[in-house]
C-alpha cells in the first residue's frame, strides 16, 4: 500500500505506465485506480464512490468482486487512550526517536519526551522514567485558550492540532500543564539528504515538501496519537516500537479492551490530576 | 486652567523657526529609528521567529511584555481622560485630548507588537474570522477593535469644533486642509452643538469605562490569570493588578508627555495640574504595590512549591535585577520619594523624572509578569528556560515604539489636540 510520504522512493521509480504495459491487464484501468486510490486515502472520495466506480471494470478485467470494507472495524464510537507501565519503561527513548521518525518532526520539535526523576539519597534512591506524549486531555486547556479553535477535542478523544488554521500565538503552549506542545521555528536537519521531502504526515495530510514559511512552520505542533496510523489499523509509532512493551493503546470506551482494564487497575494514575484536565494517558505505578 | 497661563504663552520667546527645527530633528531621529527597527522587523518576517531568543521553553517574550505594557498605557490614559470628560475634573482638562490620542496610538503600538509575535503573521486575520467563546484572547481581539473605534469617535467629538474652526482658517495651511477632511462635513459651531459634543463624550466615556477596565485591560489580565498551568498568574488578584498598574503607567505617561511637549515648544507648564497628577499617580502606585505585596505574601505563606519556584526566580534568579532594580527601586521607591519630598515636589523637572521612572518601572513589571513564570518549566524533567531579548527583538521594539511616537508627533502637530487651540494658535 502506497504511503504518502515515500515520495523519495517514488521519484526514483520507473514510470508506472511502463510497468503496467508489460502486464496483460488494462493499463489505463490500473493507472486510474491507482490515482483514485490516492484520492481515497487523502479523503477526497469515499470508499463507496471508489467501489461503485470500479466494480464493473474490476470484475470484467480481473474476475474479482470489489467490496466496501471500511465499515468493518469501524472507529465510530472509539475513544482512544494510552496506558504506560512505568515499571516496564527502561528510559531508552525509543518512543521519542520513533515518533520523530514517524512524524518527521524537525529539530526542536518533539511530541514525546522521557523525563527521568530521581528521588531519595544514596543508597536509598529510586529512579522513575516518565515518558510523556500529549495527554489528549478530555478537558484540554490548550483547546479552551486557542483564539481560533485551531486545536480542539475530536470525537475520537484525540486533541487535534490544525496546522492550517493556527496563527502561532503560542497561548496553548503556556496553557498546557504538561509541556506537550512545541513550536516549529522552521529549523531543519539540513545535514540530512532529502530532509525537506516530506513534512508532518499527521492526520493523513500530504503537505508536500517542507518549505520556509509554509505550514506547519510557524505553528505549534503536538502529538496526535499517530492518527494516520490508527486510520490504517496500526498502533501509534511509540507504542509499536517500545522495547519494554511498556505502552498499551486502545479504545477506552470499550470496557473489555486491555487499556480500559489497565486504566481501572489500582496501579493506574494520571499526571497532574489536580488541574482537572482529565488526561487520556494513564500511567501504571 | 488660568488666563495668566495663556497670556504667558503669548510672550513665547521661541521663534517659529527654532520650533520647526526641533520638530524636524525629532522627526529625523524617529525616522532613523523606524528604518533601523524596520530592518529588524523585515529580518524577522523573512526568517521567522527563529531569529529571536524565544524558544519552545519560553514561548512568550519581550513583544508580549511590550504588548501588555502598551495596552496598559492605553487603558490608563483613557481612564484618566474619563476623569475629565465624564467626572468633570476640569483641573486636568489640558491633557484630556492628549489622553485620548495617546490611548489610541498606544493601542496601535500594542497591536503591532502582538502581530510581530505571531508565528504566522499572514494568518492574523484568522483571529477575526474564527471565534472561540472560551478563549479570552479571542474576546480581547474584538474588545481592542471596539475600544479603538470608541476612542477615535470620542476624540473626534472632543476636537470637532476646533476642527471646524481650523478648516475655516485660511492661514492654517496643511493643518486646515487635514481638519477639513477629518471634520467629516460637520460645520455647526454653536453653543448647543458644543453641549451635544460634551454629552456624546460623556456617553462614550461611560461606555468606555467598562470596556477599558473589564474588556481591554482587565481582560488582558484575565488572559494570563486564566492559565491554570502558570500558578503565578493564576490568581483572581491578577486582573485587578493589571488595571491598577495601567492607571499608574497611564497617568505617568501623560505627565511626562505633557511636560516634555510644553517644554520643547517653550511653553509654560501648569504646575498645579502636574502636582495633582503626580499625587494621583503615586496613589495608584501605592495601591498597586499593596496588591502585589499581598500577592507575594499569600503565595509565600501558603508555600505552594510551584508558586515558590516562580517567586524564587523573580527575587533571586539571574534576572532579579529587573524586579529589585527596575520595578521596585526605579519604578517605585525613587518616584515616591521625588513626589513626597518637600525638596523636589515643587520642581516640574523632578516630577517629570518621577513620571518617566514610573513608566520604566511598569515596563519592568510587564517583563516580570511574562518571563519568570515561563523560566520554571511545567514538567520537572524539562531543562530550565532562560530568556533575554536579543538584538532583533530590541531593535524591532525600538522601531515599533518610534512608529508610535512618530504617529503621535504627527497628530500633535496637525490635529487640534491642545485645548482652546484656536485662541493660542495666533501666537505660535
Ligand atoms: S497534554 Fe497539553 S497539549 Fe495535550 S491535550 Fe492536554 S493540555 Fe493539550
Ligand atoms: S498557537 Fe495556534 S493552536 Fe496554539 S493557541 Fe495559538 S492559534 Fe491556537
Amino acid at each position: 500500500m502506497g504511503t504518502k510520504y515515500d515520495v523519495l522512493i517514488n521519484e526514483g521509480l520507473v514510470n508506472g505506465a511502463d510497468i503496467l504495459k508489460s502486464s496483460k491487464y488494462d493499463t489505463s484501468l490500473g493507472l486510474n485506480m491507482a490515482e483514485d486510490a490516492r484520492r481515497l486515502s487523502d479523503g477526497l472520495i469515499s470508499e463507496e464512490e471508489f467501489v461503485s466506480k470500479y466494480q464493473e471494470s474490476v470484475s470484467k478485467e480481473f474476475n474479482q468482486k470489489l467490496e466496501v470494507h471500511a465499515s468493518e472495524g469501524s472507529h465510530d464510537n472509539v475513544k482512544w487512550g494510552m496506558v504506560i507501565d512505568l515499571r516496564k519503561c527502561v528510559g531508552c527513548e525509543t518512543c521519542t526517536v520513533s515518533c520523530k521518525a514517524e512524524n518527521r518532526t524537525p529539530p526542536g520539535v518533539s511530541y514525546n519526551q522521557v523525563f527521568i526523576e530521581e528521588e531519595g539519597t544514596f543508597p536509598n534512591v529510586s529512579r522513575t522514567n516518565i515518558p510523556r506524549p500529549c495527554m489528549h486531555c478530555d478537558k484540554p486547556p490548550c483547546a479552551s485558550v486557542c483564539p481560533v479553535r485551531a486545536t480542539y477535542k475530536a470525537d475520537n478523544g484525540i486533541v487535534v492540532q490544525d496546522a492550517d488554521r493556527c496563527i502561532g500565538c503560542r497561548y496553548c503552549m503556556v496553557a498546557c500543564p504538561y509541556g506537550a506542545r512545541t513550536f516549529d521555528f522552521g529549523e531543519n536537519y539540513d545535514e540530512m539528504l532529502g530532509y525537506e521531502e516530506v513534512t508532518s504526515p499527521e492526520h493523513g495530510m500530504d503537505r508536500g515538501k517542507r518549505k520556509e514559511g509554509k505550514a506547519p512552520v510557524g505553528t505549534v505542533r503536538k502529538c496526535n496519537f499517530c492518527f494516520h496510523r490508527l486510520e490504517r489499523g496500526e498502533e501509534p509509532a511509540c507504542v509499536e516500537t517500545c522495547i519494554g512493551d511498556a505502552r498499551y493503546f486502545g479504545d477506552l470506551n470499550d470496557p473489555e479492551s486491555t487499556v480500559s482494564k489497565l486504566a481501572n487497575s489500582s496501579r493506574a494514575f494520571r499526571l497532574k490530576e489536580e488541574y482537572g484536565t482529565e488526561p487520556r494517558v494513564y500511567y501504571l505505578r | 486652567m488660568s488666563q495668566s497661563a495663556m497670556l504667558k504663552e503669548s510672550n513665547d520667546t521661541h521663534s517659529n523657526q527654532t520650533l520647526a527645527k526641533r520638530f524636524k530633528i525629532w522627526m529625523a531621529v524617529l525616522i532613523v529609528s523606524m528604518i533601523a527597527g524596520g530592518g529588524a522587523i523585515l529580518y524577522r518576517v523573512i526568517e521567522g521567529l527563529a531569529v529571536t531568543n524565544l524558544s519552545t521553553f519560553v514561548p512568550w517574550g519581550a513583544w508580549v511584555a511590550f504588548y501588555i505594557f502598551f495596552v496598559g498605557l492605553s487603558a490608563g490614559a483613557f481612564l484618566l481622560s474619563t476623569l475629565i470628560f465624564v467626572f468633570g475634573m476640569e483641573q486636568y482638562e489640558r491633557v484630556g485630548r492628549f489622553a485620548l490620542f495617546t490611548a489610541l496610538i498606544c493601542m496601535v503600538v500594542a497591536l503591532t507588537f502582538i502581530l510581530l509575535d505571531l508565528g504566522r503573521m499572514d494568518r492574523a486575520f484568522n483571529a477575526m474570522m474564527y471565534w472561540n467563546v472560551l478563549s479570552i484572547l479571542s474576546w480581547e481581539v474584538r474588545f481592542y477593535l471596539i475600544y479603538m473605534v470608541l476612542l477615535a469617535t470620542e476624540l473626534w467629538f472632543a476636537m470637532r469644533i476646533d476642527l471646524i474652526k481650523l478648516a475655516k482658517d485660511k492661514s492654517a495651511g496643511l493643518k486646515g486642509k487635514l481638519a477639513n477632511v477629518i471634520r467629516l462635513g460637520s460645520s455647526d459651531t454653536s453653543e448647543i452643538s458644543a453641549k451635544k459634543d460634551h454629552r456624546w463624550m460623556k456617553i462614550l466615556g461611560i461606555i468606555g469605562i467598562p470596556i477599558a477596565i473589564i474588556g481591554v485591560h482587565g481582560g488582558t489580565g484575565t488572559l494570563f490569570a486564566a492559565v491554570a498551568a502558570q500558578p503565578y498568574w493564576n490568581t483572581p488578584l491578577f486582573p485587578i493588578i493589571f488595571v491598577v498598574s495601567a492607571l499608574v503607567s497611564g497617568t505617568a505617561l501623560l505627565i511626562a508627555m505633557y511636560v516634555i511637549q510644553r517644554k520643547v515648544r517653550g511653553k509654560s507648564v501648569d504646575l498645579t495640574m502636574i502636582k495633582g497628577l503626580a499625587v494621583l499617580m503615586i496613589f495608584f502606585l501605592i495601591i498597586d504595590l499593596t496588591l502585589e505585596f499581598y500577592e507575594f505574601l499569600v503565595a509565600g505563606l501558603s508555600m505552594k512549591p510551584d508558586k515558590m519556584a516562580v517567586l524564587d526566580v523573580m527575587f533571586t534568579g539571574p534576572m532579579s535585577w529587573s524586579f529589585w532594580g527596575v520595578q521596585i527601586f526605579l519604578g517605585a521607591v525613587v518616584p515616591i520619594y521625588l513626589v513626597f519630598s518637600k525638596r523636589t515636589n515643587q520642581s516640574v523637572k523632578a516630577l517629570t523624572i518621577a513620571a518617566v521612572l514610573v513608566v520604566i518601572g511598569i515596563i519592568g513589571v510587564r517583563f516580570n509578569i511574562v518571563v519568570p513564570t515561563q523560566i520554571v518549566q511545567s514538567m520537572k524533567g524539562l531543562p530550565e528556560g532562560f530568556y533575554f531579548p536579543n538584538w532583533v527583538e530590541w531593535l524591532s521594539s525600538l522601531g515599533v515604539v518610534a512608529m508610535g511616537l512618530f504617529l503621535y508627533s504627527l497628530g500633535a502637530r496637525f490635529l487640534p489636540l491642545e485645548t482652546q487651540e484656536g485662541e493660542v494658535k495666533g501666537h505660535e
